[in-house]
């Protein structure tokens, strides 16, 4: 079994599916020659017509990959940045998550939204902000992202051969994250959650690099603290039961998102378990997230962002 | 291009059906019988009879909204009973009537209508790579008023068809109005299709009441896009008879629209200039065209006998929530 | 205008003081003498009223322990200026003096501090855990944050009931934590007197059988008297008539100041039965100017704090300003038993009498049949020495031993 890095993991699901699918193409910005390198190489094998470069034109872009899922074809479509999604916003979301449900469940919309988003590379907001939480608000639309190089091949695939629109973010931090990939042809379900720590005094729900502070922060305080670690992976649709089952051990939440506080998916997920789960509760259900700020660049997103220290302090807190 | 009478019959059949039809939606708003609103399509018929009645089934179209682009579907040969039902909320209507005044007939390429203006200029770029793609002739026919290229996505679209040279017509039916502002206002040229000339894109300019003449031009594009030529600006210049939508008042700018001046538009309705083309050159007689009215007639009572005997689509919040993703 | 609001000094030894209750929530209208926050301090919990009227801009959370003056609170003369008051001072949390840029805050809002009210708090979980053992939530002591009940005190409450004689053989140990509860605060106030002061103990017994026969005919008269007098209130009067005599016994040290006091007020320690073996209580109400009052007057007295207290209704004034302490362990003591209590500082002088017992006696050269009431003592002696104690002790013991004595 190869160790990939996380951007490489990627690499090989789209050269895979490509292969296999004809219908498959990536449409974006420069991605025959690589912002980023997960798209390198693609281009000398399955040439132009196959990994398209637009103009920097976001919503003709998206263009491309809507018009032609309705023609029937799977588009992979890479905006890059995740924050540059919402220069055609109102398609991204809006048209997308109605188009099939809207009009009698009838025709399915089957493409990949992709971007790199995160904090960590000291960018600022529309390079650094996350997108998971704006997307999962808008019915109609999967939203998953990875957190290791096995979750990203695996749920690259399993996107593309999804018959619905799927976003799947990629954190930057992750990028050069090194880890076990099969050669093989597997999927990663969207909507499974991956228990990734077994305990029995606190549940920290946790995805991609903050998945990363919180088996580190759980390691951390072994012995003081038994924590469970789980990664959603998959937003929409969220693997609830998972959840659940680990309350009815631990009976204390955490929940670690690198969204804002206000609307963010944490607020979706402590609401549910409010609904669901309330008798299963022994304190009250804490977020770490991003503050409601701009996400700041230089130094500052270091401290601004959820990070170990406030994991640790949060786990503290809840069960005090 | 010379259009043969055949073509001509055709031509002036939608013609007729699209009037009619107009009016049955009309009346029915009147009547309380239409969920939501009615753009009214009174004067504006020509060209989107012209765009879509020789199109294939596996062309792409996406109407414009006035009228609810029962115009340009029935001419491409959907059933529009099905759109009557979805407007009235019925379990047969084309989206099961989820989607108010919206509609959907994949099987026709026509895919969709949004809320938005100019929502259609985005996916004609990925029709339009996706028929390149195939390389199967397919065209795009991209219908869309004049307020519509305000947006920043036309630019985007534009750029892109001619960059790649896909098989998209930009037919744009200029009606001189967006809601209430007068195109003047809005855009700084006298034609909208001088935007193709940066993008050099062919374009013509036409009489969007001379349901032939934008016929001739809308089938020189298509023919121009199904051989690999490229994308066509084409702008027909139409007029609005009535109000924008049905319950606001008909305003130019901030002030009424004259009685007068709408009576001056009604001398160029596009029937009636059709109608005296037909007979004169002898490719209908009155009696035909008086048959024609009747099958009109008899159809609209087809579409609203079946929409209003449909049932109000009812289902559960849990056969919906079933049905947000697809399998 | 803003007025501060700091935790009072509610009694004399009263150092700090724990928020039990926002009586009221944040940003509500107060009128100058409505109670506003309860504190629990020592042995007791009191009503703070307001010292003005105006809009409460809450500080401190419930469940802080902080020291006498400490703000808490401020009360605004206006909502504007309520309104510039939040965010300037956030509620108080962790944060405390880590760099602001490190400080590992959690972005959910801070829980607001307010909003308490009479209703039991416990977490989702422990209500439910009690639903299903059919355990009175009211019953559980609580040590999850603010007061709440979490599931560890359910279990707790739930293993005690199991562990009764019906469950013997199944019996386990209870683990319960005192911080923030009122065993925790017993024990420090115990650690802290045995450690502040300098203690002697000393007993000896009372041939109390005159007095016993003097109590029959106040008994034989309750009906007019109104009460059935104890001999806890004849011990408090002699005890008061003895203090008159030796006025060293009835002080107490201030700072660095010895305070002669002037009246007598008997502390008088009540044990206050709990639902579980871990929440018995233990108050000490006081009966003022008891040199002033006769023995049915204090008999009475002595009976409406003893239902107050069980009540929970003492009042602060009830609960200051002891000058000495009475710590009767009479009936639940084995006859005879003495012991070396525990001053109830700042307090000189513990009087601890305990169940009489019959003993045979010489007198006047015959052996006869006595009842003897065993009295220990515990008087601090950085304040006062044998030589007074033992003056105290034996007008103590002949006031007791001659009851005609206090007539005079």
């Amino acid at each position: 079994m190869a160790e990939l890095t996380l951007v490489e993991a990627i690499n090989r699901a789209y050269a895979e599916e490509l292969r296999r699918d004809d219908s498959v193409f990536l449409v974006g910005q420069d991605i025959r020659g690589g912002i980023f390198p997960h798209t390198m190489g693609l281009v000398q094998e399955f040439g132009p017509e196959r990994i398209v470069d637009t103009p920097i034109a976001e919503s003709g872009m998206y263009g491309v990959a809507f018009g032609a899922a309705q023609e029937g074809f799977r588009p992979v479509v890479d905006f890059m940045f995740g924050g540059f999604s919402y220069v055609t916003f109102a398609e991204a979301s809006v048209t997308t998550g109605q188009y099939y449900f809207l009009h009698g469940s009838q025709h399915p919309l089957p493409l990949v939204i992709t971007a790199a988003v995160g904090t960590g590379m000291r960018l600022a907001n529309d390079h650094a902000m996350s997108i998971h939480g704006t997307f999962a608000h808008h019915p109609g639309i999967k939203v998953a992202m990875p957190s290791t190089p096995y979750d990203a091949k695996g749920m690259m695939k399993a996107a593309i051969r999804d018959n619905n629109p799927v976003v799947i973010p990629w954190h930057m931090g992750l990028m050069q994250e090194r880890g076990e990939v099969p050669e093989d042809d597997y999927i990663v379900p969207l909507g499974k959650a991956a228990v990734k720590r077994q305990g029995s005094d606190v549940t920290i729900l946790a995805n991609s690099v903050q998945l990363k502070h919180a088996l580190a922060v759980a390691a951390k305080l072994e012995g003081e603290f038994d924590v469970e670690v789980i990664d959603p992976r998959s937003f929409v649709p969220f693997d609830m039961e998972t959840l659940l089952t680990s309350l009815a051990k631990t009976s204390r939440l955490v929940i670690v998102d690198e969204d804002w506080e206000s609307g963010g998916f944490a607020a979706t997920v402590s609401a549910r378990v409010m609904e669901q789960g309330f008798d299963l509760l022994d304190a009250p259900v804490i977020r770490v997230t991003l503050p409601n700020l701009p996400v700041p660049g230089g130094y500052m997103e270091e401290y601004i962002a959820p990070n170990p220290a406030k994991i640790e302090a949060a786990i503290r807190q809840v069960c005090a | 291009m010379n259009l043969n009478k055949q073509q001509m019959r055709i031509l002036y059949r939608n013609l007729v059906r699209a009037d009619h039809l107009n009016r049955m939606m009309y009346q029915r708003m009147l009547q309380g019988k239409l969920i939501g609103f009615y753009h009214p399509s009174d004067g504006a018929i020509a060209p989107g009879v012209a765009a879509a009645s020789f199109l294939n089934k596996d062309d792409n179209l996406s109407p414009h909204h006035r009228g609810h682009g029962i115009t340009h579907m029935l001419s491409k040969g959907i059933d529009i009973k099905y759109y009557l039902a979805e407007h009235t909320g019925k379990d047969t209507g084309c989206c099961g009537g989820r989607s108010a005044f919206h509609f959907s007939f994949p099987e026709h390429k026509v895919y969709m209508m949004s809320g938005f203006i100019g929502y259609n200029f985005a996916p004609s770029v990925g029709w339009g790579w996706a028929a390149k793609r195939r390389n199967l002739g397919q065209v795009v026919m991209n219908c869309s008023g004049d307020g519509s290229y305000g947006q920043g996505r036309a630019h985007e679209a534009l750029l892109m068809a001619t960059n790649w040279q896909l098989p998209i017509i930009f037919y744009c039916e200029n009606n001189g109005m967006a809601i209430h502002s007068e195109i003047s206002e809005m855009h700084p040229t006298e034609d909208v299709s001088s935007l193709a000339q940066g993008y050099g894109m062919p374009a013509m300019v036409i009489d969007g009441q001379d349901v032939f003449a934008c016929a001739e031009a809308a089938l020189a594009a298509i023919e121009h896009a199904r051989k690999g030529k490229g994308p066509t600006f084409v702008e027909a210049k139409t007029l609005r008879i009535k109000e924008h939508d049905m319950g606001t008042p008909d305003l130019r700018g901030w002030e009424a629209r004259s009685e007068e001046e709408k009576l001056a538009l009604m001398q160029r309705d596009p029937l009636v200039l059709a109608t005296t083309r037909v007979l004169a050159e002898g490719v209908l007689k009155q009696d035909a065209i008086d048959q024609l009215h009747e099958e009109a007639s008899r159809e609209v009572q087809e579409i609203e006998d079946f929409a209003d005997s449909s049932k109000i689509a009812r289902p559960s919040e849990e056969q919906l929530l079933a049905a947000a993703f697809a399998p | 205008m803003i007025t501060d609001y700091v935790m009072p000094k509610l009694a004399m030894a009263m150092n700090e003081g724990t928020i039990n209750e926002w009586l009221v929530a944040d940003g509500s209208h107060i009128n100058k003498g409505s109670p506003v926050m309860v504190v629990e301090t020592e042995k007791v919990s009191y009503d703070v009223e307001a010292p003005v009227s105006g809009f409460l801009h809450i500080i401190l959370p419930v469940g802080e322990t902080v020291p006498v003056e400490t703000l808490v609170a401020k009360i605004t003369d206006t909502e504007e200026e309520w309104q510039s008051l939040q965010g300037a001072t956030a509620p108080a949390s962790d944060e405390k003096s880590t760099p602001a840029g490190a400080a590992p805050v959690v972005s959910a809002a801070a829980p607001a501090a307010a909003l308490t009210t009479a209703r039991i708090k416990a977490s989702p979980l422990a209500r439910k855990l009690a639903a299903e053992a059919g355990l009175d939530l009211a019953s559980v002591p609580a040590t999850g944050p603010g007061g709440r009940i979490v599931k560890r005190d359910v279990l707790a409450a739930k293993n005690q009931v199991t562990a009764g004689p019906a469950a013997a053989a199944s019996a386990q140990s209870i683990r319960v934590p005192m911080k923030g509860t009122m065993r925790g605060t017993i024990a420090r106030r115990m650690m802290e007197s045995l450690q502040t002061a300098a203690q002697l103990s000393a007993s000896w017994e009372t041939d109390i059988t005159r007095l016993l026969k003097v109590r029959q005919k106040f008994l034989a008269i309750e009906d007019q008297l109104g009460t059935r007098v104890s001999i806890n209130a004849f011990i408090a009067r002699a005890m008061a008539l003895a203090l008159k005599q030796v006025p060293i016994a009835n002080a107490s040290i201030e700072g660095d100041d010895i305070v002669l006091h002037a009246s007598v007020n008997i502390g008088v320690a009540i044990a206050l039965p709990g639902n579980t073996e871990i929440d018995t209580r233990l108050v000490v109400p006081v009966l003022h100017n008891v040199e002033q009052l006769g023995v049915v007057e204090i008999d009475k007295r002595i009976k409406a704090i003893i239902a107050r207290a069980r009540e929970g209704a003492l009042t602060a004034q009830e609960m200051n300003g002891a000058t000495v302490t009475l710590s009767s362990t009479a009936g639940i003591a084995p006859a005879g038993l003495t012991s070396t209590p525990v001053l109830n500082l700042p307090n000189a002088l513990l009087v601890g009498p305990s169940t009489p017992i019959e003993r045979p006696l010489v007198r006047k050269g015959k052996i006869v049949v006595r009842t003897m009431l065993p009295i220990s003592a515990t008087f601090d002696h950085r304040i006062l020495d044998g030589e007074p104690f033992s003056r105290f002790a034996r007008a103590l013991h002949d006031l007791l031993e001659t009851p005609e004595l206090m007539l005079a």
